[in-house]
Formats: C-alpha cells, sequence, structure tokens
C-alpha cells in the first residue's frame, strides 16, 4: 500500500493524522451534546451505536440558565467594539500613516509601547475606576475601554503606508478635503485590513473570560464565556455542558467560516516579515 | 486660521477623543496601580497609605514563589512545543498539495475557539478517571490509568498541552507566512549541490525563519507567562496549589480576598517578568538576518 503511493502523496498521512488529533476533541463535543447521559461510560466508540440521540439537552440548557440572555448579552459586549473598532482603526490608521502633525511619531509610539504592558495590570484600577462610576454589572466596563486598540490601528497605518502618494494628490488637486480623500479613496483601498481587524476584535471580545469574570456579578449579565463556565462547574451532566459549548463555539465557527481568510491576512498583516 | 483647521479638522476630530480615552483607560490606571502598590485598600472605605509592606510581603509569601514558579514551568511545558508543533503544521501545509487550505482551517480552529469551549472538553478527556477518554485510550492499550488533572506532578502538564493544542494554530499561520516568503533560488541551487530534505531544512530553511521564531518566541513567551483561563477553569490553582500561575493568584488575591493593593504588586511582577523576557530576547535573538 505505502509503496504504491508516491512521495508526495505520503505527506497526507501526517496531515490526516494531526488534523484528527485538532477535530477529536470538537467531534466528542458534538457528539456529547447529543446524548443524554449524566457522565459518559464504557467505551467512546461504542456511544454513537448504543446511545440515543436528542437535542434534550440544548432544551434543558434554554430552560434551566438564561443561555438566551448570555447570547445577547456576548453579542452587545462584541458587535458594538467590532464596529468602533473597525472605524476607529481606520481613520486612526489613516491619521498616522498619511497626516502630517507635531508628535505623531512620539503619540503613535508611545500608544504601541503601552502593549507591551500585561492587561491584567489594568484590571484592578480599572476595577476601581468602574465601581466609583457604578459601572460594575453594567455592560459598559465591558464595551467602553474597548471601542478602539492601538493593534487595529497599526494594521491600517502599515497597510495605508504601503499606498502611492499619487492617489490622494489627484483628488486634493481636485479639491477633495481630508474627509473625502479618507472616505473615497483609503477607506475603500483599507476594506481587507478593516475587516480583519473586525475579525480579531469579534475574537477576542466573544472570547474574553477575565474581564467580564470580574466585571459582571448576576447570572442576568453574564457574556456566553462567563455563563458557560458556571454552568461547567455546577452541571456534572456531560451531555449538558457540551450542549452549552456548542451553543457558545456556534457563532465563532460561522465568523471563522466566512472570514478564514482574514485571520490569515491579519498574522501576516503584524509586519513580521 | 481657516487653513489651518483643514489641515487638521480630522487630528483634531478624532485623535483627540482618542487621546483622551487613551489616558483614561490605559494611562492613569497603570499609574493608578502603581499607586495602589503602597497602599491596602479592600475596595470600601478609604485607601491606606502602608508604604512598602505589599512589595516585602511579597519576599514572605511562599504561595507567590509557588506562583512564580509554576508560571516558569508552565514557559517550559509550553513555549518549544508551541514554536515545534507550528513548525511542522506550516511545513505540511506550505507543500501547497491539494486540500492543504482545508487542514489549515483545521489547525487554526482551536484559535478562535474560546478557552471555556475548549477547557469543558479537555476536562473530559484528561478526566483522571478510568471514564476519561485518554485513560480509556491507555487502557486499551494496558497502561495504567493516570491521575492528570487530580495529580499535583501532571495537572500542570496537562494544562501546558491545552494551551499547545488551542494556540499552535496561530504559531502555524506565522511560520507559514515566513515560508511562503522563502527565496526560491536557495533551494534550487541547494537541489543542484544535492542536498536533501533534511539537510536543505537545517542548512536553509530553518536559519531564514530566524526572525520569525524570535517573533514566535516573544509573542509565546508573554502569552505563557499570562497563564489564566485554563487553570481558573479546570484547576482552580490545585491540586495542592500545582497549578496557582501568576495571573491566577492575582485574581485570587484581587477579587476573592479583595486585596487590590497586594494584587497589583503581583501585575507588577508580571510586568517586570514580561519586560524582561523582551529584553533578554531583543538582545539575544534580535540578531540582524540577511538572506543573501
Amino acid at each position: 500500500m505505502l509503496k504504491m503511493m508516491n512521495r508526495s502523496q505520503l505527506l497526507y498521512i501526517p496531515l490526516i493524522l494531526l488534523g484528527l488529533v485538532f477535530i477529536i476533541p470538537f467531534g466528542i463535543m458534538i457528539i456529547g451534546s447529543l446524548l443524554n447521559m449524566t457522565l459518559p461510560i464504557g467505551n467512546p466508540f461504542t456511544w454513537v451505536v448504543h446511545e440515543k440521540f436528542s437535542f434534550a439537552n440544548f432544551g434543558y440548557i434554554f430552560k434551566n440558565a438564561p443561555y438566551l440572555k448570555w447570547i445577547i448579552n456576548s453579542l452587545i459586549i462584541t458587535i458594538i467594539p467590532v464596529f468602533s473598532n473597525m472605524f476607529f482603526s481606520a481613520i486612526l490608521g489613516y491619521i498616522f500613516a498619511r497626516k502630517q502633525f507635531f508628535g505623531r511619531e512620539v503619540i503613535f509610539w508611545i500608544m504601541m509601547a503601552v502593549i507591551m504592558i500585561p492587561s491584567q495590570l489594568l484590571i484592578i484600577p480599572r476595577y476601581i475606576m468602574f465601581s466609583d462610576l457604578g459601572w460594575i454589572n453594567t455592560y459598559l466596563p465591558l464595551i467602553v475601554p474597548e471601542i478602539w486598540g492601538i493593534m487595529g490601528v497599526f494594521f491600517v497605518r502599515q497597510y495605508m503606508m504601503t499606498m502611492p502618494k499619487d492617489l490622494e494628490e489627484a483628488a486634493y488637486i481636485d479639491g477633495a478635503g481630508d474627509f473625502t480623500v479618507f472616505f473615497k479613496v483609503y477607506l475603500p483601498l483599507a476594506k481587507p485590513v478593516i475587516a480583519t481587524v473586525g475579525t480579531f476584535a469579534f475574537i477576542g471580545n466573544w472570547n474574553d473570560l477575565l474581564t467580564p469574570l470580574i466585571f459582571t456579578t448576576s447570572d442576568e449579565m453574564y457574556p456566553v464565556t462567563v455563563g458557560l463556565a458556571s454552568l461547567l462547574t455546577k452541571e456534572g451532566n456531560f451531555g449538558v455542558e457540551m450542549a452549552g459549548s456548542v451553543l457558545s463555539f456556534i457563532p465563532t465557527f460561522l465568523i471563522f467560516i466566512f472570514f478564514q481568510r482574514y485571520f490569515v491576512k491579519g498574522i501576516t498583516l503584524t509586519g513580521i516579515k | 486660521m481657516k487653513r489651518h483647521w483643514n489641515k487638521y479638522a480630522l487630528v483634531y476630530i478624532f485623535l483627540v477623543p482618542i487621546l483622551i480615552h487613551f489616558s483614561i483607560f490605559q494611562l492613569f490606571p497603570i499609574l493608578f496601580s502603581f499607586y495602589l502598590t503602597f497602599t491596602n485598600w479592600p475596595v470600601i472605605g478609604e485607601p491606606e497609605f502602608i508604604g512598602l509592606k505589599n512589595w516585602l510581603g511579597l519576599l514572605h509569601d511562599p504561595l507567590a514563589w509557588k506562583a512564580i514558579g509554576n508560571t516558569i514551568m508552565f514557559s517550559i511545558y509550553y513555549i518549544v512545543p508551541t514554536m515545534a508543533v507550528g513548525l511542522i503544521l506550516a511545513l505540511l501545509i506550505n507543500s501547497g498539495k491539494k486540500g492543504t487550505g482545508f487542514f489549515k482551517a483545521v489547525f487554526f480552529l482551536p484559535v478562535v475557539t474560546s478557552f471555556v469551549v475548549v477547557s469543558g472538553i479537555w476536562a473530559w478527556i484528561f478526566k483522571g478517571t478510568d471514564d476519561g477518554f485518554v485513560n480509556m485510550l491507555l487502557h486499551a492499550i494496558g497502561i495504567e490509568p493516570q491521575l492528570f488533572l487530580s495529580d499535583s506532578d501532571q495537572a500542570l502538564i496537562v494544562l501546558a498541552g491545552l494551551s499547545i493544542f488551542k494556540v499552535c494554530g496561530s504559531t502555524m499561520i506565522y511560520y507559514y507566512a515566513g515560508l511562503q516568503s522563502m527565496p526560491h533560488e536557495l533551494y534550487e541551487a541547494a537541489k543542484i549541490d544535492g542536498a536533501g530534505p533534511w539537510k536543505t531544512f537545517w542548512k536553509i530553511t530553518f536559519p531564514l525563519l530566524l526572525p520569525i521564531h524570535f517573533y514566535v518566541a516573544i509573542v509565546t513567551t508573554i502569552g505563557s507567562f499570562q497563564i489564566f483561563d485554563s487553570a481558573f477553569l479546570l484547576t482552580s490553582g490545585g491540586p495542592s496549589n500545582s497549578t496557582i500561575t501568576i495571573v491566577y493568584y492575582l485574581y485570587q488575591e484581587g477579587f476573592t480576598s479583595l486585596r487590590l493593593g497586594y494584587a497589583s504588586v503581583l501585575a507588577y511582577v508580571l510586568f517586570f517578568i514580561i519586560f524582561v523576557i523582551s529584553l533578554i530576547q531583543k538582545k539575544y535573538m534580535g540578531k540582524e538576518v540577511s538572506y543573501k
């Protein structure tokens, strides 16, 4: 058998084996969510044969936990930062790449240096600020600090710096102002990088655990990550846990499928080459 | 005046509000938490200035040293495997054969999935009883069941395994980007000189990837020192504190024990460690690399 394959086809053996390692956990999650059982017992490879599939676990979750509210919370604290990040990255990226003003480089590199500081350092002072402002257990601490991010600005700036100057010069000669140049010339051209910024913001905010864990205190205000984590500790029911995981996984998975090429693009855009 | 406004309108309208936002939510908290390290403040009431007490307390806190030690051990288990697996995956998908795009998506899937989801599955895969997934596999080949997450020697390794699984997809993409930009002529030359694939890899591909190794090493190291989610979700720092990491301990001190001043000290310790690592890596690994 092996002899019949040529060298390049042999490549598929490690690919498939490794692929299985990556796929099996997700397969377990999906199969587990459909099984009606407290704990998986016995050889998992026989589950499919012996157990009956049903959506009972999903029904159980929606009945016993405010799961829909968790998903809505996650959407609120994700969608707003996604769009504001795309907008601010675009306009600030343009300003830092294309506008001349006093202190431009200094301001930009101070902001970049701050990324070095681990976000965990910010959490305690922010907690004090937000509790003074009465923001704890509202959406505000999860949205307001996240409305823009320097990494997104960096991506767009890198992208726009490589664009030829002739582009804007023609527009300026025609009498266009900065707003027109930005909206009509640079914004359309920067669409791929802006989509990248959006996908990263989505994944980052949707999956964040530590921040909402600290800034939300009631069941009703949890985003899906914290809600699911509480479900995982409360339930001892494997099927229910996996059903919760599937529900939280679906939105990320859909975003991933639709915007997959932007993730790859985004990582290559970080300027490592 | 009008001309000036026209020229800088965008800067005033958009940059100024963002600078204010930056000052409130980034700069001020950084300075404020430094002040907090000198106070005792259980959130309610006024902060009490206690000088260096928190900092000195760190020296006599065995749990803090345990957390730092655990985090370093975690990095040892995590950094090199993450880089190696990422590189292997990148080499595999870089061959450009049919269907590699599909595998690229498969390997990247855990990166976009939340730790909470992956941890839920992992909890059962590495369950320390006979009905855990890996234990069932071990049983099938005649190996004793392992305790995994409930064993203080193994728990941290299992968490590292989870993080490698979760993150190596993005390492793969960094390497993939590097491999895609490799100069073709060198490979042609190597082929003419009769170098085999093994030799070509070690003599050409691996050294040419040096800038990527450097970048990935920094990103992975910084990430490893910030590990929290899996320690919180899977082990809650246990068994017998074997998975208490710096950030987990910070969370516990700050938000369970409400010792915000001391937790701020831990946050600064984390910052110093990351800062020093970045400096060292910059000094020793950031050497100029040329393709010529």
